[in-house]
């Protein structure tokens, strides 16, 4: 019986590998390429909330998902819920997925109307 | 559907909680600490199925838990619609929201097919293959749970 329990928990555990293997983690940074990438579009939908505010900006054709700063932190940084409309050109500094086809980031600094917000303030380049 | 889920996100409660500073963090704790429980007691019932803890008598160990695993469901659930309220449309939207919800349903049929079973004092093999279904599936529910937040 204990051996069954063991085939068990390996078949759980197992399944917990094969369910664990092929995600991306969307948390922290690991999850990007360690180089800056820049993008520069049009908003076409805002998310202002928790767990984190997100911007979906449309660049030659395709959509991106731009992953901000959770609210207190982008409020910090001065952008706030108003800060950027839909149909704003935005340029967004920051990290890509490290999965090239996936059209994903994490912002560390946004740019629109012409004024910069350094959502990750410790990340983000000296000017 | 989309309709109902953009009335979901408009709701009074579920706009402060999406622009709360305290409150989302908690409710986030609160599913970390429901799940952890559920999750326990449904291993340690399952393993006591399976021939473990022997020294336990089996009923009062299952009678013992299964109150904490219900309760711990129910704690899971309403914390879990509350984190979904957010952005309801967007979670809704994510093949591994949809895959841990149907393993929430494959769950709970086995639950209920363990309970027939028992009812009818089914053999132990057949009981011990629902327990192991059972860790299996809600393993799997909690990985997956994990995963909507980094996809």
């Amino acid at each position: 019986m204990i051996a069954g329990i063991s085939r068990s928990l390996a078949l759980a555990a197992m399944l917990s590998a094969s369910l664990a293997l092929p995600a991306l983690a969307h948390h922290g940074w690991g999850w990007t390429e360690d180089g800056f990438f820049e993008l520069t579009g049009t908003i076409t939908a805002i998310y202002y909330g928790n767990p984190h505010p997100t911007l979906d900006v449309e660049a030659n054709g395709e959509t991106w998902r731009v992953d901000l700063a959770p609210p207190r932190a982008s409020q910090n940084a001065g952008f706030m819920e108003d800060t950027a409309k839909v149909g704003d050109e935005v340029t967004v500094l920051g990290n890509r997925s490290r999965d090239s086809a996936e059209r994903h980031m994490k912002a560390v600094r946004i740019t629109v109307g012409g004024k910069a917000y350094d959502v990750y303030p410790n990340r983000a380049p000296a000017n | 559907m989309e309709e109902a889920l953009a009335t979901i996100e408009q709701l009074a409660p579920v706009r402060a909680l999406k622009a709360s500073f305290y409150a989302y963090p908690l409710v986030n704790a609160l599913h970390i600490v429901a799940i952890g429980a559920l999750w326990t007691s449904v291993a340690l019932m399952d393993l006591r199925v399976l021939g473990a803890f022997r020294s336990l008598p089996s009923a009062s160990f299952l009678a013992a838990l299964r109150p904490v695993a219900l309760a711990a469901f129910a704690a899971a659930l309403a914390s879990g619609v509350a984190l979904f309220s957010v952005r309801a449309g967007h979670y809704a939207g994510m093949g591994i929201f949809l895959v841990k919800m149907g393993l929430i349903l494959a769950a709970g049929i086995n639950l209920f097919v363990f309970d027939r079973l028992s009812r009818r004092s089914a053999s132990n093999g057949l009981l011990s293959l629902s327990a192991a279904v059972s860790l299996i599936l809600w393993t799997a529910v909690l990985v997956c749970g994990r995963f909507i937040g980094f996809l």
